[in-house]
């Protein structure tokens, strides 16, 4: 069946923890290393090299607009010349291209999973990532204009518009077809129910021994011994971990009441339609 | 066609409806015109298609339809001599040039039987030399120092090669301008006031090269392929044949345009002619650009 799973989620909140379980379940349970094929499963969509490779043009010349809206156009060949399921990272919001197009056509899409954080947590993770200060990351989770991978940094990538965190669950949440949504917190409780979950909405086998195995083999203790002996490059400030601590409500020990206050103020609304109180 | 105005590309005698900015006018013989482009409709979908991928579509009797969305539908006659160019609503000359120059070029040359290598190319001695590599690999700004430094440039990242029955490769001539992003012109000291950028909206500029362009086609004697520092030795042989299709424009293009088997044949006598395809890290200091100079002088001493 062609097309594809996206696994979206705005940064910093546990899409690369969950596509690692989803690798080794697909392996059955296999150990996974951050330097191998599973680290690299469930890739991007929108690189220079898949532009240059899969639609014959020079992506470091096209314009951001351009690149954005040749990115359906590589979405159906990504689709059409694969016969399998394919699964794809996503830290764009859901939206139209400049020129109207569906960002992710519902034609090839065969299902996506939404995985969603308390805003409090992200804005710490974010921040400990980008090596910000605190209050750097919450402007960042409220600016309408936040995008990833700018051209001028990453030439030829497509500009992932990410938008403010209220707008990036939106968006995924009112998203046809709609999602599975996956709660980090969730994750983070019973990984072994959550990954059964996911993968009956993604039509993937989950035996027993492949569930106990992909939950083993991703534990956050695992993943940052893990990361001691490999460069983990996601992006991350110079000298930071990537798997720093893997907690839900970590927030209460890390922010200010000020901080709370001004997430809850620009989230307030999203916050409660999620249930984070 | 009462406005067309002649270019030269590639020795190339080109008719156009559009301004090609790029390009020098044709002043060359009184020839009739090589590739005319026109403006005028492009089909959807051509009928029969052999192969087709992403935004290329090949007709049975060697029709090419290529299109970008928003921008234009181009389609290349089987003999590669007209070029029709449908642009789509309020798409500018800037953009229709842009993929033009690309994609669609690279589709006339391979239907010319030339092959499209992305490389730089300058005159050394009575030769041309080019360096390959992929995106980012250095060429463009290897291509703006060896200028600099007072080689003549034949083209800044396509090279495009002529296999001549009984004389080996030649290299056609591109476009008499290197592109470079603004960090790389920042580097080299070159001031970007008054430089065109290559798109609206990209730190991407268009150095022209003036009258250090060798508008003539030059017999190709070496070709390497451009490496990051500590990635080879200062000039190793290729010994990978992984690395060939990184010698290539639009790997991808030429899959679909060019049996496989004619391409092996062609990079084979290529790399025959040229003694090997060697790696050459980039050079960055001094010292190794004056190595890099010695290793050009000493080839062109040799030939």
């Amino acid at each position: 069946m062609n097309g594809f799973y996206w696994i979206a989620s705005y940064p910093k909140s546990g899409n690369t923890w969950l596509r690692l379980l989803l690798a080794s379940l697909r392996a059955g349970g296999a150990p996974v290393t951050l330097d191998g094929p599973l680290a690299a499963f469930a890739p991007r969509v929108g690189t220079a090299l898949n532009f240059e490779t899969h639609l014959c043009v020079d992506p470091t010349e096209c314009s951001t607009d351009e690149l954005a809206n040749l990115f359906p156009a590589l979405v159906a060949e990504l689709a059409r010349i694969r016969p399998e399921p394919q699964f794809s990272k996503v830290h764009d919001a859901w939206g139209l291209t400049p020129s109207g197009q569906p960002l992710f056509p519902a034609r090839f899409t065969l299902g996506s999973v939404y995985v969603v954080r308390d805003p409090r947590d992200v804005a710490v993770s974010l921040a400990h990532h980008h090596g910000q200060d605190v209050d750097q990351a919450i402007a960042v989770m409220a600016r309408q204009t936040a995008a990833a991978n700018s051209s001028r940094c990453y030439p030829g990538h497509i500009e992932q518009k990410i938008g403010t965190w209220s707008h990036h669950v939106a968006s995924w949440l009112d998203s046809q077809p709609p999602p599975l949504l996956v709660r980090y917190e969730s994750l983070r409780a019973d990984p072994r129910a959550e990954l059964a979950r996911v993968a009956a909405h993604c039509g993937l086998e989950a035996g027993d021994h492949a569930l106990d195995g992909a939950v083993a083999a991703t534990r956050f203790s695992t993943l940052q011994a893990l990361e001691e002996h490999t460069v983990f490059d996601m992006g991350q400030a110079a000298g930071s971990r990537f798997f720093r601590q893997g907690v839900a409500g970590g927030w209460r020990q890390s922010l200010t009441a000020t901080q709370v206050a001004s997430i809850e103020r620009d989230h307030g609304a999203m916050m409660a339609r999620l249930g984070y109180r | 066609m009462n406005n067309a105005v002649d270019f030269r590309l590639c020795g190339l005698r080109v008719r156009s409806d559009l301004a090609l900015s790029d390009l020098p006018a044709w002043d060359g013989d009184g020839r009739p015109a090589d590739l005319t482009i026109r403006l005028g409709l492009v089909p959807d979908r051509l009928t029969d298609i052999a192969a087709e991928g992403g935004l290329l579509q090949v007709a049975v009797d060697g029709h090419c339809r290529f299109a970008i969305p928003d921008v234009a539908a181009y389609l290349l006659s089987p003999d590669a001599t007209t070029l029709t160019v449908a642009p789509a609503a309020g798409a500018t000359v800037a953009e229709i040039q842009a993929f033009l120059f690309g994609s669609v070029f690279t589709m006339v040359s391979l239907r010319r039987g030339w092959l499209p290598l992305h490389a730089c190319c300058v005159r050394v001695g009575g030769h041309a030399v080019a360096f390959a590599g992929a995106s980012g690999a250095g060429k463009s700004t290897l291509a703006a120092g060896l200028m600099s430094r007072g080689f003549s440039v034949l083209a800044d990242d396509q090279t495009v090669v002529e296999l001549r029955p009984d004389g080996g490769p030649w290299v056609q001539p591109s476009f008499p301008r290197i592109k470079l992003w603004r960090d790389a012109l920042d580097r080299l000291g070159q001031p970007v006031d008054g430089l065109a950028r290559v798109r609206r909206g990209l730190e991407k500029y268009s150095l022209p090269v003036g009258a250090a362009f060798h508008d003539q086609a030059l017999p190709l004697r070496h070709l390497y392929l451009l490496v990051r520092p500590g990635d080879g030795g200062p000039v190793t042989p290729l010994a990978a044949l992984s690395h060939l299709p990184s010698l290539l424009s639009y790997p991808r293009l030429l899959a679909l345009l060019l049996p496989q088997d004619r391409l092996m044949e062609q990079m084979f006598r290529l790399a025959g002619a040229c003694g090997g395809i060697r790696l050459l890290e980039r050079p960055e200091t001094e010292r190794q650009w004056q190595d890099l100079l010695d290793l050009l002088q000493a080839g062109a001493a040799a030939s």
